[in-house]
Parts: structure tokens; sequence; C-alpha cells
């Protein structure tokens, strides 16, 4: 019942808010038809997961009619193929992955600024002042465990970070590479927070923790499929993607959160520097901001926290306000993003283990 | 009188053409070098000058530098090189045994011993380390679920069991063919000069077919080496060259040092078809042979049968046991963890992306498979007929497209053909690799599949053509053909046996190949093999062994229309074909 109203209001927000993107559109500037209407093709670089993204791509072809097609890429991988393509872009927005890629982009001039009229309905702090990127939703860091592997191990589920650190645990973690995955950053980044910002001491961490991983994958969702397979114990990802592969099948999956306090992701969406259709992609931005289009996800098994408060709250999603988050410097994250996993990959990832 | 007038005038007639011709077909068969050399240097000598340019630069001879000076760098190209060697070996013997025993074994199910060692070739790179996984992980099906063992497959015993597996068919292809044109009459001299079946193995057999084992082991080496998908996926913490690439490109765009560890990469691959070209070819003894002239004499003592037959068996069993996995998993939802049918898996390959995927590639594969076969053909036939200075040059530089291992070609590609090729101020090319070149950077990928698929053209054309009396392209051109009716009317019918393995190979090889590729799909372009590493990256198997068993079907499926399109134009079933029709009474 509660659910029915919360739907409806929803639906009432979401007619207001096309109304008013309409209206961007309608701006003589852009490229529409004759009748006002979006044209064209859009192509997104999505940072979340698969069905996500079709979701999203899909609902929005359906309902402008603008072509949307989405490549799934990992947050280092879409800055690494807008630097690549600079000169003629092959994406026009950028929906999902941690705000730290959004940033580290736009310090390096892949990204044009954009405040969508409908970035106001979003609380200041989950969307950049200078108008770099807006958030789409929250996701927190945390562990996600086999609790099969970790009784065959003979350890509890991990509540701290230097429980990861347990020689039990060995090549029992899985986690994945800070240069392509955003989720992997933000674990890193996370260390660089919990060691009062210096970068050497959390390196030092990492360095503890590469003797526990198994492999380091390119998506930072992967993680939590290695450990729900029983591949590893305990895989570092952002709790949703544990919830939504528990749901999928992968019942001994547990999520524990580190007590030290963790870090936390806000995906973003961007419009890219070049965009060929950019009337469209200010449209999808102006979309993705309104509970209309944020309720899909959970439609996917996506659990992640919404930036609209006017979104459907779902009890499957985490509860922030229980979560002990560090203070996680954005701007500052994009800034030394470039350097630090370039550091990481010289330093950590290709050293053998002891 | 006519004929007294036709026979006066013929023959200075005859000289006068053939005095023209002469001209002419010296005229298209410049023409054809300078196509083929145009080809080649825009396909794959400028990327690589391009590579050797910017891994010179100063960032790159950091990297460069860095790789041969720090100890962890040492180790990740000591690395690169014990897996190569220990696959090239590994994948060589194998290769052998399964050759061996086609050749020399007499039993049942040869035929379908022959089509399961050829699986791996027209399956995609990750079938058989996702099984692997599957099967013989930590959670393994098998190792945990029967035997209740604590295994772990991951690193470099996961990458030299999988790696081998998936290359050993090359070797098989290779040896096979080369115990098949062994002349019978040295094991028979052999044997009437009182050599035991296994001395004739040891002392005849082996030393003959040196020059395969070593081209297969080069082989399989330069394939490991240049492998990424394998070592992301199981490789643990042994870290390879290639992947260091992957991460350089793929993560941080660092151009330089992508190009740097390219360079590295490229040694040993370069290094192999030397070696090959100079050593194997002079010290070879089967290709003087010919064919065989009397029958081979098949093993029968049960010493000798037992224990390879047994050989035999355990491949095939793990073979077909893997691809069970991958056609099973399809059709579950997690296999292993939660082992319900579903239709899932199929429904999210087919719709959508994955079936954009399987139509691209597709397409751009069967776009380029008969331009890579027809230049292949044609590279061949001017290497064997046409020139003699160029000979090693062309020969060399046609292989490069084999021989320069994937990642690095990829990397090139990316390098060189995301950016209009602009010389002085002058724009001789748009770009062409990249979501904004023209077409969507379909056309990189096409000129990548042709590239990698050419050589096995050339290769099968040279060794077709040196088997055809040049007397026969002689008379059609002093009957006033030109060289290049010559080629098409004589030539190409001639070889066409080989122009159809060339090509059913191009094909598989396109389909699968994945390394030089994920550096230039697009989304516009959405090459199926990279969209099944997504999948295996991110844990989703179920989608992958999908994807992997629509990969195979289609495959097949053209080879099979290959086979038959090309087959029913053979002149033999042409003639069969009139005389049947002059049988039926109508």
């Amino acid at each position: 019942m509660k659910r029915t109203v919360a739907r409806n209001l929803a639906a009432v927000v979401a007619a207001a808010t096309l109304g008013l993107s309409a209206c961007t559109v309608a701006d003589p500037a852009t490229p529409t038809d004759s009748s006002g209407k979006l044209s064209g093709s859009l192509t997104v670089a999505c940072g979340a997961m698969e069905d996500w993204c079709k979701a999203m791509t899909d609902a929005f072809t359906k309902k402008t009619g603008v072509q949307t097609s989405f490549v799934r890429l990992s947050s280092g991988e879409t800055v690494a193929r807008l630097e690549a393509g600079k000169a003629s872009p092959e994406f026009d927005v950028w929906h999902g992955g941690p705000a730290d890629g959004y940033g580290a982009a736009f310090k390096s001039g892949l990204i044009e600024a954009y405040t969508s009229p409908n970035a106001s309905q979003i609380p200041a702090k989950y969307r950049a002042a200078d108008g770099s990127w807006t958030g789409v939703y929250v996701g927190v860091l945390g562990f996600c465990s086999n609790q099969a592997k970790l009784a065959e191990l003979g350890v509890a589920a991990p509540t701290s970070w230097n429980a990861l650190l347990d020689p039990k645990l060995k090549k029992n973690v899985a986690t994945a590479h800070p240069s392509t995955s955003g989720t992997a950053f933000t674990t890193l980044w996370t260390q660089v927070t919990l060691n009062g910002g210096s970068e050497d001491k959390a390196l030092d961490y990492m360095r503890q923790l590469h003797n526990n991983v198994l492999q380091y994958s390119k998506s930072g969702t992967a993680p939590g499929q290695t450990a729900g397979k029983g591949e590893v114990a305990v895989g570092i990802v952002f709790t949703h993607d544990c919830v939504k592969y528990r749901e999928s099948g992968m019942k001994d999956l547990k999520v524990t959160l580190p007590t030290e306090g963790t870090g936390y992701e806000i995906g973003g969406v961007a419009l890219i520097k070049g965009s060929k259709n950019p009337a469209a992609a200010k449209a999808y931005i102006d979309w993705s901001l309104t509970p209309e289009a944020q309720n899909i996800g959970p439609t996917v098994g996506s659990y992640q926290v919404l930036t609209n408060p006017n979104s459907t709250k779902d009890e499957r999603m985490i509860d922030l306000s229980t979560v002990k988050l560090i203070d996680y410097d954005f701007d500052k994250a994009a800034s030394a993003k470039k350097a630090l996993t370039a550091r990481f990959d010289a330093e950590i990832a290709a050293q053998p283990k002891s | 009188m006519s004929a007294l007038d036709t026979a006066s005038l013929t023959p200075v007639a005859g000289v006068r053409t053939s005095r023209r011709q002469g001209a002419r077909s010296d005229l298209s068969a410049k023409l054809s070098i300078a196509l083929v050399v145009a080809v080649l240097l825009l396909l794959v000598i400028y990327p690589l000058i391009q590579i050797l340019v910017r891994a010179g630069s100063a960032a790159g001879l950091k990297t460069l530098s860095g790789i041969f000076t720090s100890a962890v760098n040492r180790r990740i190209l000591l690395n690169t090189v014990v897996l190569g060697s220990l696959v090239g070996g590994l994948g060589t013997l194998v290769g052998f045994g399964l050759a061996y025993a086609q050749a020399r074994l007499q039993f049942r199910g040869k035929r379908l011993l022959h089509l399961i060692t050829l699986m791996p070739i027209v399956s995609p790179p990750f079938a058989v380390a996702t099984a692997v996984i599957t099967l013989f992980g930590r959670s393994g099906i098998i190792t945990k679920g029967l035997l209740g063992l604590e295994t772990n497959v991951y690193g470099l015993p996961g990458l030299v069991i999988v790696l081998t597996l998936s290359f050993f068919p090359v070797a098989y292809m290779n040896l096979l063919g080369m115990l098949r044109s062994l002349d019978p009459a040295l094991d028979e001299a052999a044997c009437s000069l009182g050599a035991g079946r296994l001395k004739i193995f040891l002392s005849v057999t082996v030393p003959m077919l040196i020059p395969g084992f070593a081209a297969s082991f080069l082989l399989l080496f330069v394939e490991t080496i240049a492998d990424l998908a394998n070592p992301l996926v199981i490789g643990g913490d042994y870290t390879v060259l290639s992947l260091r690439a992957y991460i350089a490109i793929i993560g941080e765009y660092d151009v330089a040092a992508g190009a740097a560890y390219s360079v590295v990469l490229l040694i040993p691959g370069l290094l192999v078809f030397l070696v090959q070209r100079y050593w194997v070819n002079r010290t070879s003894v089967v290709s003087v042979t010919g064919k065989p002239s009397g029958s081979v004499s098949m093993i029968t003592s049960r010493l000798g049968r037992i224990p390879l037959l047994t050989f035999v068996v355990a491949i095939a069993a793990l073979i077909v046991l893997i691809y069970t996995t991958v056609v099973v998993g399809a059709f579950t939802n997690i296999l292993g963890v939660d082992n319900t049918f579903t239709l899932k898996n199929y429904r999210y390959v087919l719709s959508g992306i994955g079936s954009d995927a399987m139509i691209t590639t597709s397409l751009l594969a069967l776009i380029a498979t008969p331009v890579a076969g027809v230049l292949g053909m044609l590279l061949a036939w001017l290497i064997v007929r046409k020139t003699r200075r160029l000979q090693g040059v062309l020969d060399f530089a046609g292989m490069l497209g084999l021989a320069v291992p994937g990642t690095v070609l990829g990397i090139g590609y990316a390098i060189t053909f995301n950016t209009p090729v602009i010389f002085g101020h002058r724009m001789f090319l748009p770009a062409l690799a990249g979501g904004g070149a023209i077409a969507g950077g379909a056309l990189a990928i096409v000129m990548v599949y042709v590239i990698r698929s050419m050589p096995s053209g050339q290769r099968s054309g040279i060794a077709a053509l040196q088997q055809i009396d040049p007397a026969i392209d002689e008379a059609s051109t002093s009957l006033g053909a030109s060289s290049a009716t010559t080629f098409r009317r004589i030539t190409l019918p001639l070889i066409r046996p080989a122009l159809l393995s060339g090509l059913t190979y191009a094909f598989a090889r396109a389909m699968t190949t994945l390394s030089p590729i994920v550096f230039i799909t697009t989304p516009k372009t959405k090459i199926m093999t990279s969209q099944i590493l997504s999948e295996v990256d991110a844990g989703r198997f179920g989608n992958a062994f999908a994807y992997c068993t629509v990969l195979i079907v289609i495959v097949l499926s053209v080879i099979g229309a290959i086979n038959l399109l090309v087959r029913d134009k053979t002149p033999q079933q042409r003639v069969r074909a009139t005389q049947e029709r002059t049988d039926t009474p109508s």
C-alpha cells in the first residue's frame, strides 16, 4: 500500500520533470526535427551492471525514440577510451560508475560541464559543484563473503580491513585492478583516507593485501561472482553488487562492513565533450535524474541507494544512516587518481607474492 | 585454302601477340605486386613502425629499459618465456601423440577423434578456461565436488593446461600432414635392415619430423605469449607481458608503455619466424619426398598400442568433457552453484547486444575471409612464380600477420588508425579505428582479420603451387593468356583445395581472434570474442558459455557452407554432373 503511494508520487514527479526536460530540449540551438522531438542515436558508456545498463537505455529509447545503445566499461577503461578517441568521441553520455573517474576525466578535458535542470532535486553532496557530474546512485564498499568457504578456512566474516590480511585468507581475497576498475580505486582511496591521506601508507596496506589476493580482475563487480562461485572466500565489492549476486542464485553470500569505516561511491552521469548528439545526451542526463529512471534499478536487481529523494526505496537497499562512512573527498580522489593507479600498477600489481 | 591462310598467318600473329602479351603479363604481375605490397605496408608494416616510434619515445624508452633493469619486470619477462616454452613443448607433444595415433594406428572412431581434436580451433579462447575453472577450480565440480581436493588451478599450472588444450591442434595439424607425407619406403628400408618398431620410430620417424616439431613449438610459443584472455581469467599471480601491455593501454591509456611492452613481445615473435624460415625450411627432409609411394604399415604390437591409445583417449575425453561443460553450462543458472535449468543465458546472448555482436562479427569475418584467401593465394603465386628478387621479402612480410603477436598488432592498430593518417599537411587516410572512425571502426577490424588470416592462405598456396609444374603456366602464357588470366583460369582452379582449406581456416581464425580485437572494438562494432571476455571477466560464465556455443555453431555452419560452395564447382564434379545428365534418358 505504502509502495503504491510512493509509486504514484514518483509518477507525478516524473511527469513534472518530463515537462521540465521537454523545455530544455526545445532550445533552438539543439538539433531537433521539425516537430521538436529528439532524433538520431545515442551511445552511452555505462559503468554499472549490464542488465542495469540495458534496462536504462531501453527505457530511454522507448520513451524518446532516440536509438540508445551502450557499452559496459569499467571506470578506468572509459577514461582510456575517451582519451583514445578524444578527436572524435565514440560516446555521448557516461552513466554509472564511481564519480572519481568522472572527476579525473573532467580534469583531462574529456567531459563537458552540464548542470541539468533536474540537478536541483539531487542533494548537493551528491553532485559536483562545477557541473562536471551529477550523482544517480550511492553504493557502499563492503565485503562479500562465501560463508561455506569461510567456514572451511576457519575464518569469521571479516569486519575490518585488517581482518582481510589474515594469513588464513591467502589467495582467498578477490578484488579488481584500480587501473581499470572504479570499485577497486574506491578501495584504494578508502585506504588513503583511513591512513590520514598518506598514499604511501595506503599502498603499504595494499601491498600486504596483495599476498592474499588471488588475482586482479578487470571489472569491479567480478570479485562478488568469484566469491559466489567459491573460488575465493571474500570479494571486495560494492554491497549492492553482492546483494544482486545473492538474489541471482549465489545464496551463500553474506555482506559485512569494516568497523574502521568504509568508502562509498556516487555513481555519476555526465556529458561527453564533443558528443555528436548533445541535445539527446542532455535529455538522457535530465531523465536519468528523475525517479522514473532511477526506479528502474531495483527492477533488474540493482539495489543502490538512489540520489533523488523522490525515488522509491527498497528494503534491500543499504541504510546509509547505519553505515560508518569515511569522509571521501571525491575531488581530491579524482586529482590523485591517474598517478596513484599508475603507482599501484607498477609497485604492487606486478609484484611477486610472498 | 583457309587452312593454309591460317597456317601462314598464325605464327606471325602468334609472335606478335605473345610479345604484346608478354609486356602486358609483366604489367599485370607488376600491378599485383604493387597491390600486395601496398596492402602489406598499410596492414602490418606501418602499424609496426608506429609501435617502434612510440616505444622509441622518451617515455617508451623508460618503460623499455625498466623491463630489463627492474627485478620484477625481469621476472615477468621470464614468466612469459617459461609459459611460452612449456606450452610450446607440451602442446607439440600432445599434438604429436594424437597425430601419430591418427597416422599409424588402426582403431575405431578415427574420424571422430580427428573432429574432436579440431574442436579448440573452432571455439573462442575462453571456452577452455571457463570450463576448466568450473570443473577443476577451487570449488570445481570434479576437484572439489567429486574428489574433495584442495587444488589451485590459478597461475602457471592452470595456464599451461588451458593454453596447451587451446593451441595443440595447430601442432596436431602440422605434424599429421608431415607424418602422412613421410615416405613409407624409409620405414621399410629400416625394417629390412633389421630395425625394430621402436628403433624405427626413434631413428627414422622422429628425426624426419624434427623440423615439424620445431615449427610447432615456435608457433605455439608465439600464440602463447600473445594470449591475454587466459592470463586475465586464470593467471592468478602469474603475471605475463601481454597482460601488462593490456593494462597499460586499457586501464591507463599509456601508449608509450603499451608500445614498449609490444616491442619486447615482438622480438620472440619475429625470431621464431626467422628461425623457421632459415633453419627449419633448410633442414626439412619431408618437403622433397613428395607423395608417399607405398602403404604405411600400422602399429599392431600391444606394447605400442595400449599406452598410445590410452593417452589419445584421455585427451579426447578431456576435450569432450570441456565442451560438454560449455554446452551444459549454457543451459544452467550458475553451473556448480545453482544447477537449475534455464534459458536465460541464451535469451541474454540472443537478444540485444548479443545478437548485434553475432551479426557484426560474422559479417566482418565473412567480408575478410575471401579477401584474405585471395590475397594469400595471390601472394603465394607472386612468391613462387613471379619474383625472384623480392621473393624472400614478400614471403616474410606476408607472414608478419602471423608472426606479430595479436596483442602487438592490436596496439599498433589503435595507435595508428585512431587518428587520420597525415603526412605533411595532406590527409592520406581518415581515421579507420575507433568509434568515431568511418563505418564505426569496422574497417580496422576487417583489416586485422585479413592480415591475421592471410598467412594461412599464403602457406597453403605456396605448398600447393610448388607441386604444380610451371610448364602448365608457361603453356597458358604461350597460348596468349596474360598473367592475370593465367592466374585466374589455370592457377586458381588448380590450387582450389588449398584455397578452400585456407578460407575455412581464415574464417575460423577471424571469428575466434581476440588479442588484437580488444584494442579496436567500438560501440558500433561489437565483436563476440570481446563480449565473451567481458562476460568471463565479470564472472558470468553462463552467458559466456552460451556465447561460446553460438560462436561454435556459426563457425561450423559457415565452414560447412564454404565447403559446399567451393566444392560444387570442382571440375570433376562438373564432368560427373554432365555425364549423369547425358546418362539419364530424357
